[in-house]
């Protein structure tokens, strides 16, 4: 139960050589053990979070998988909290919380680009933090929604001034559209909540082509 | 259409320039945009003296209803059974495809010295002809023997009653000891060997799919 | 239940508003009624302005202070209240606002008042011309007419508007001019 607290507790900065060496006994091979050591002390060295390389070389163990696959695996999830950091930086944010750093990884592991979060970070000003927001979308992605088309509807719904528990709800409602038969990408354009009606911003490098309409525009079919 | 204004007259409107500071030639102009803003109604708008007791009367009642009470968990844990916000009929379709996951959510009692940070998380999996059902990831270190689920009936449904911490996790159903499966009706993710984990965030108000 | 609109409130708390949402959230209803007294008029001219009518405004107004209470577990900054609530409001506005647009419910009894006035009364010519662009911010899309309203009825910067409404000030200005030429355009027989 402890051991699990200690997971909850978020990223473990600045984590001891022992900790992760503790960690990983008896659950991945010595070379493992020694190779995401170094990972992670490298990464903390840097200010990563380094919690998801424990829990992935945790899983490789778990799931028998070859060891120079694991540690390769481990690398990239070093490599994209590295990206992911990067990309809230060019954002604006300049000291990205460990849990927004931890979120952009889940996104590029999701399947969404380094521009994609930069952009992302950028819209979630207050009071839309870039932890949720970067979940939110990763999530979406992973349900099978385009990208860009859950990006669109997230940042137009903050530029609307939803609340945040909409936007975390947004998953869920897509799911529930997936189950009455549509599919995900259908589900997240019935979520459409008429922010395009009247008067939208066009979003995402078209401000100033379309300009604004004083009618609605039709929704597509 | 009417010609639209010169920039400059917008940032005049804008409050940027002053109207001196306009070139001559836009100077008639300047001052008709100047006409129209100063037709700006900025009357003071009052409410009805009654509003707050409208709000109070109907804020005590939403107080009240067995519903509402969720968001006092924040001061007082109590235990409270919260479903997903799936209706009933589409449940039923989900559960008739190949294997669905249901998450019920309750908090515990919590006893002196128990982490606040804790709820109870229900997986059921629909896997009939399964012998044995385990769930593993990232709130149990993957440890595939940690958490075994139980038949619930005879419709090869299995479940069990996990505590976690809130907070994000990975999760993968292991059955028979060796078949590693998502959860087909969550979000899945890579796990970077070739295989697919799926995700649920746990919150002080449930679990989410996220 | 005492009526009248100061039932039960203590004008002289002088709790901040972080301090009595957290009272709120640990069980403490009675004080929400502290809150609303505080805030209930500073964003009434906007809801007027958004939403065209007075009635509609108290309406929005009223709504949107027990969606606060409703979703108060939600307000992650509860020092900044009054913010949060806007911003519920503000949803609420363009909510209805878009109802209004789909069931063609846009009020369009002004227009009669945008015949030119034929005499040269000063003070008619004036308030011919408030009536006429009152009517013309209500034709502008919603986020120009909050803009506008923002930024010239209730007279806030660019930068305020844009942390109330989580625009930039550089898509908040475009809005803006843009709004300004329609404006000019609606209003072509009054200046």
């Amino acid at each position: 139960m402890v051991r699990v607290l200690v997971l909850a507790a978020g990223s473990a900065r600045g984590l001891e050589a022992q900790d992760v060496a503790t960690r990983l006994e008896g659950r991945v091979p010595t070379s493992v053990a020694h190779a995401v050591q170094a990972i992670a002390q490298d990464a903390a060295a840097r200010g990563l979070p380094v919690e998801l390389l424990i829990q992935k070389a945790l899983e490789g163990g778990a799931k028998g998988v070859p060891a120079d696959r694991v540690i390769a695996a481990v690398r990239v999830v070093a490599t994209q909290l590295d990206e992911a950091r990067g990309a809230l930086r060019e954002a604006g944010i300049q000291a990205p919380s460990p849990q927004a750093v931890e979120g952009g990884a889940y996104a590029l592991n999701a399947g969404l680009n380094a521009h994609q979060i930069r952009d992302l970070g950028r819209v979630s000003q207050p009071p839309y933090d870039p932890a949720l927001t970067l979940r939110v979308a990763a999530t979406l992605t992973a349900l099978g929604v385009p990208a860009q088309r859950g990006l669109h509807l997230m940042t137009r719904m903050m530029h609307a001034g939803r609340p945040a528990n909409e936007l975390r709800d947004l998953p869920i409602e897509v799911q529930v559209g997936m189950a009455r038969g549509a599919t995900a990408a259908e589900a997240a354009e019935a979520l459409d909540i008429g922010e395009d009606a009247q008067g939208q911003q066009g979003h995402q490098g078209h401000e100033g082509q379309q300009g604004e309409q004083d009618q609605p525009r039709p929704r597509k079919p | 259409m009417t010609k639209t204004y010169h920039q400059l007259v917008k940032n005049l409107l804008d409050g940027e320039l002053a109207l001196a500071d306009l070139p001559p030639e836009l100077r008639a102009e300047g001052e008709e945009a100047l006409r129209l803003a100063g037709a700006v109604d900025r009357t003071p708008v009052a409410l009805s003296p009654a509003l707050d007791a409208r709000v109070m009367a109907t804020v005590r009642r939403h107080a009240e209803a067995p519903a509402r009470r969720a968001w006092r968990w924040l001061a007082a844990p109590r235990q409270i059974e919260l479903r997903l916000r799936v209706r009933p009929a589409v449940l039923a379709g989900a559960l008739a495809a190949a294997a669905a996951l249901v998450l019920l959510v309750s908090r515990p009692q919590a006893p002196i010295g128990a982490p606040p940070d804790v709820m109870f998380v229900r997986f059921v999996l629909h896997a009939p002809g399964a012998k044995r059902v385990t769930v593993a990831g990232t709130f149990n270190q993957w440890d595939q023997n940690a958490a075994p689920l139980v038949p619930a009936g005879t419709g090869g449904v299995w479940t069990t009653t996990l505590a976690l911490p809130v907070g994000q996790h990975q999760y993968a159903f292991i059955v028979d000891g060796r078949r590693w499966i998502a959860d087909p009706a969550a979000p899945a993710v890579n796990d970077g060997f070739g295989r697919r984990n799926s995700v649920v965030a746990v919150t002080t108000q449930g679990a989410r799919t996220l | 239940m005492i009526p009248g609109r100061k039932a039960g409130v203590d004008s002289k708390d002088a709790a901040t508003d972080g301090q009595i949402v957290r009272a709120v959230l640990a069980g403490d209803v009675e004080r929400y009624a502290v809150l609303v007294e505080r805030h209930r008029d500073r964003y009434a001219r906007y809801a007027a302005r958004m939403l065209g009518s007075h009635d509609a405004a108290e309406d929005a107004v009223q709504d949107a202070l027990v969606r606060a209470f409703d979703r108060l577990a939600d307000c992650r900054e509860p020092e900044k209240f009054a913010g949060w609530l806007f911003l519920i409001l503000r949803n609420r506005c363009f909510a209805e606002r878009r109802r209004d647009q789909r069931e063609s419910r846009l009020s369009d009894g002004a227009a009669d008042a945008i015949a030119a006035p034929e005499r040269s009364d000063r003070a008619v010519e004036q308030r011919e011309r408030i009536n006429a662009l009152a009517w013309a911010v209500e034709q502008l899309t919603p986020e120009q007419r909050e803009a506008f309203v923002l930024k010239h009825v209730e007279e806030l910067p660019y930068e305020e508007i844009a942390l109330m409404t989580g625009a930039t000030v550089g898509s908040l200005k475009m809005r803006m001019h843009r709004a300004y030429d329609r404006l000019r355009d609606l209003m072509k027989e009054h200046v």
